[in-house]
């Protein structure tokens, strides 16, 4: 590919295309998620680059070119719902897909698992909640091979809390809050 | 007097027939749950093949690769399977 267009500060104010304005708010939807919020950017406007390329012109400018704004098209998601990790447990403890013996051994090896996590926030251990994260990720995919057959909407909402389950138990004051 | 003994028999036929199905489901979700044990605590079993409830309450579960495993909950209120 070639390199992008020069932008050059014009010396007299701009004149924007009227159609252009129009046409952008109706392709880009609401932004809901609060991880897909961008900082304020200034609209698309179109410019009309000089004929010869002056460099003259653009050393003399006072104020650096205005950067050309980012069209972002952003997908609207519906707003998810925090993570209920109690409501989680209690799916978990009632479905059908597993039995009680195996329930019970889940039980124990989560039961491990924070007990290292309080361990590590006590500073019992030298190293970081990182260590954790392989140990987190197996009993994970322990109880999504046990589910995923006999309780396919449990093991989506698993397969799908993994990372924020994580960010909980990464996290001191959050990992207090579930204990 | 052979008619009660005959309607005594029938019924024991139609029990027979209605438990036999729910008796084996539940002795196929016993062996699965033994199954998932054995291998969740990492011991060698591809599948169980027959389990019997103790009197103290364990399970002697039987391997298909021949192991044989005696699962219960300890006082800890883990869940242990011994080698037998």
């Amino acid at each position: 590919m070639g390199a992008p267009p020069l932008v050059v500060a014009p010396s007299e104010p701009m004149a924007v295309d009227p159609a252009l304005l129009r046409a952008v708010p109706q392709r880009l939807p609401a932004v809901e998620s609060p991880a897909a919020a961008m900082p304020e950017t200034p609209p698309l406007v179109a410019t009309q680059p000089t004929a010869p390329h002056n460099p003259e012109r653009i050393t003399a400018a006072a104020k650096p070119a205005p950067k050309p704004a980012v069209l972002l098209v952003v997908v609207a998601r519906p707003l998810e719902a925090p993570l209920d990790v109690a409501a989680l447990k209690i799916r978990l403890r009632d479905t059908h897909a597993i039995g009680v013996f195996t329930k019970l051994a889940l039980r124990n090896q989560m039961d491990d698992l924070l007990k290292q996590f309080r361990s590590h926030y006590q500073g019992e251990q030298k190293t970081s909640v990182a260590t954790l994260r392989q140990p987190y990720d197996r009993l994970i995919l322990k109880v999504l091979a046990l589910v995923q057959d006999g309780d396919p909407s449990l093991a989506h909402t698993i397969a799908g809390s993994r990372e924020e389950l994580w960010n909980i138990l990464a996290d001191p004051e959050q990992f207090k809050s579930i204990i | 007097m052979i008619a009660p003994a005959r309607n005594a028999s029938r019924l024991t036929l139609v029990a027979m027939l209605v438990a036999g199905p729910v008796a084996a489901a539940q002795d196929a979700a016993l062996l699965k749950d033994m199954t998932a044990v054995i291998m969740l605590l990492g011991l060698p079993c591809d599948q169980v093949v027959s389990a019997r409830q103790q009197a103290d309450h364990s399970h002697l579960a039987a391997c298909r690769n021949g192991m044989r495993y005696r699962v219960f909950v300890n006082a800890e209120g883990r869940v242990v399977a011994q080698r037998q």
